[in-house]
């Protein structure tokens, strides 16, 4: 046991080194997304390249493990934590309201890249796969199946990473993402019942396969309702420890039950970690726990990406590099026309199709599981396996590029998904002498909302915003020069200039007390003469 | 934060006699003070003198709230006069003030404050609501218009 986890130490350490340096080279020099460089360090240290090197009396420090995950399961143990990390800070970076009011377009999203996915995945495999004839033949079903589970971590880092989760398009790409892994298990089911019959004789169990898909399906909504209804009751209760610290820590104690109880009920743990994201995002303590929670992921999503990356292996994929090369760049093209061409029907525009596409392009570990269990059931061979793990290696490296130059220029989505209760608001300006005048009443009004109990979120952009939240609450301020701005809704105007009058007077006050301060000149003076005190007195002494 | 819990009748007075700044915010004080609510009344009176010095409280359409923050409350304390005549309390439109809402705030607890008296004036933003305090008759009147 000592040794397991000293050995765990050592490989967390070198991924932890090795995942930063390369992911702060991909970042600063090479312009790519860290966790592109994140991914090509776990290739590059992992069980299928150096890591197999033995090290003295260590032996390798990543030994090659058998079985699906090449690694060892305490370290796909750290590397689960980083992924429920990920999309438990992913949900709540999202703008929930947003994430509803998309939800049936991210439907059709998530639907259209699956049935392409599949179609084109199977059909491949009946063109060009020699012993294929048929897409009910189980290896037909399989590599269907595994061209349509899209990485949802990938897609999320990178979105956090730009800073785009909340945009029509990034919260379609989440929320289909999610929902294609809803459907992924569902088809899984089906495709594995279907291909034990094949492969056993007998009749397909579809009231199993139905109930299996039901409880995933009911699980789903089950915690998507009750996670939005209860988390602003939750957090209210829990304001009451008045520590915003044991508030991150219990609501991701929640995400890591949630995560195991969705895993229970057929799901991937990352959907019961991004649903309880999602609920407490919308609470007026979201940002204040994704900060705290950040902190720790820094650490744990590193680790994710690297032990994804460890799963490709080079070997298995030279035997079928020709047509795992057209198999991938199908997966690629299937999701791209499978998710944009439908995205173009339901408010976005070409742009924004193009990058609901190239969001839902990444293949993960999903991808291996997929093929992991078909490979155990004797539905597919070790060279189809080897298919998924190219398709994985080419989607995890071209995806996140594509991803970043498609978010680049306009918005993606057509007038008429633009918010529509602008007329409610009012905005309310206050004009200062200097920039500096500015942002003191800035901080002072900021300290104000704060007294009355609100949380302050500084928001992205070209010009300073902060949001300002207590409970259904929300203000949004802003700063451009020595212009200090707050839109408010219309019911709560009274509110904020009240709060914004009480912090003129204090200003007032002290600028009447700044007036009658002794000259700056005189303490200046006072400064300098102050400075050389000693030296003076020194003299003075010698000379006496 | 419920009215209920904060405004009683005899934190209500529907005759202010005062003559000065001084002497309406001493009376409404001295509301507070009989109710048991605050009693370092010295103290309190130089708060909100202090605040009315740096600006006047005297709103819009004959409304002014004195308030301030102080260490001589726990929670927030707050009560009501209504003084039919007027008085200038140098408000901003330089109407006269015939509705005052005085509310008093613990320095160094985080609470809704500001969003009392804000609430509060979203009830008497009507005419309607503010004739019917100014021509309220006793306590159960004025609270009658917060809906009490």
């Amino acid at each position: 046991m000592a040794h397991e986890m000293m050995v765990l130490a050592l490989q967390l350490g070198v991924i932890l080194l090795a995942a930063k340096f390369t992911g702060w080279f991909f970042a600063s020099r090479l312009k790519q997304p860290k966790v592109l460089g994140e991914l090509v360090a776990g290739m590059l240290i992992g069980p299928f390249l150096l890591g197999s090197i033995p090290l003295g009396s260590l032996g390798p420090l990543f030994p090659l493990v058998h079985g699906t995950i090449p690694v060892s399961p305490e370290l796909y143990g750290i590397a689960t934590l980083g992924s429920i990390l990920l999309l438990f800070t992913s949900g709540l970076e999202t703008d929930l309201p947003t994430f509803i009011r998309f939800s049936g377009k991210a439907t059709v999203v998530g639907l259209g890249g699956v049935i392409v996915c599949f179609l084109l995945g199977a059909g491949i495999t009946v063109i060009f796969h020699p012993d294929v004839h048929s897409f009910m033949d189980p290896e037909a079903l399989f590599l269907g199946t595994l061209s349509t589970a899209t990485s949802i971590g990938i897609t999320a880092r990178i979105l956090s990473e730009i800073k785009k989760i909340s945009t029509p398009e990034g919260v379609t790409i989440l929320a289909a993402a999610v929902l294609d892994d809803v459907i992924s298990i569902v088809v899984l089911s089906v495709v594995v019942g279907i291909s034990l019959v094949s492969l056993n004789g007998g009749t397909v169990a579809w009231s199993g396969i139905g109930l299996a898909a039901l409880k995933a399906v009911g699980f789903w909504v089950l915690c998507m309702v009750v996670g939005i209804f209860s988390a602003p009751y939750l957090t209210k209760g829990l304001k009451r420890f008045q520590s915003l610290g044991l508030l991150a820590e219990i609501s991701f104690g929640i995400a890591l039950i949630l995560a195991g109880l969705s895993e229970m009920a057929g799901l991937a743990m990352i959907i019961g970690a991004y649903i309880t994201g999602l609920s407490f995002s919308q609470t007026d303590v979201g940002p204040e726990i994704n900060e705290r929670v950040k902190g720790v992921s820094e650490y744990f999503v590193p680790v994710f990406f690297a032990v994804m990356g460890m799963m490709v292996d080079f070997a298995a994929i030279v035997p079928v590099l020709g047509f795992g090369m057209i198999f991938a760049v199908l997966a690629f093209v299937g999701k791209l026309l499978g998710c944009g061409f439908p995205a173009l029907f339901v408010g976005f525009n070409l742009r924004g199709a193009f990058r609901i596409g190239a969001g839902m392009l990444p293949r993960g570990e999903v991808a291996l599981i997929i093929a992991g269990i078909g490979l155990a059931a004797g539905a597919i061979g070790p060279d189809m396996f080897g298919v998924a793990v190219l398709t994985m290696l080419v989607a995890s490296i071209a995806a996140p590029p594509i991803l970043i130059f498609s978010f680049r220029g306009k918005p993606g989505y057509k007038k008429s998904l633009e918010e529509q209760d602008e007329a409610d608001m009012v905005y309310i300006e206050l004009e200062f002498p200097s920039e500096r005048a500015a942002e003191y009443i800035r901080k002072s009004l900021a300290e104000a909302f704060r007294a009355e109990g609100f949380y302050l979120n500084s928001i992205e952009g070209s010009v300073r915003s902060w949001q300002i939240r207590k409970e259904e609450l929300v203000f949004v301020m802003k700063r451009c020069e020595a212009k200090l701005e707050i839109a408010a809704k219309r019911q709560n105007e009274s509110f904020v200039r009240l709060m914004m009058l009480d912090t003129l007077a204090d200003f007032q006050e002290f600028v009447v007390g700044l007036k009658s301060m002794q000259s700056p000149d005189l303490m200046g003076a006072n400064l300098m003469i102050n400075m050389f005190a000693q030296e003076d007195k020194e003299k003075m002494n010698r000379s006496e | 934060m419920k009215l209920k819990n904060i405004l009683a009748p005899e934190l209500i007075t529907v005759d202010v006699r005062g003559t000065t700044k001084k002497e309406i915010i001493q009376e409404l004080l001295g509301l507070l003070v009989k109710a048991g609510r605050v009693s370092e009344v010295d103290m309190v009176l130089g708060e909100l003198m202090e605040r009315e010095r740096k600006m006047s409280t005297g709103i819009q359409h004959g409304v002014a709230i004195p308030h301030a923050k102080t260490k001589a409350v726990k929670n927030l304390v707050a009560c009501i006069g209504i003084k039919k005549e007027g008085f200038d309390f140098q408000s901003l439109d330089g109407e006269p003030s015939r509705i005052f809402i005085m509310t008093l705030s613990p320095i160094d607890r985080v609470g809704p404050h500001v969003q009392f008296l804000a609430e509060i004036s979203m009830v008497i933003k009507t005419e309607e609501a503010r004739a019917r305090l100014i021509q309220a008759k006793n306590a159960q009147e004025v609270l009658a218009v917060f809906g009490l």
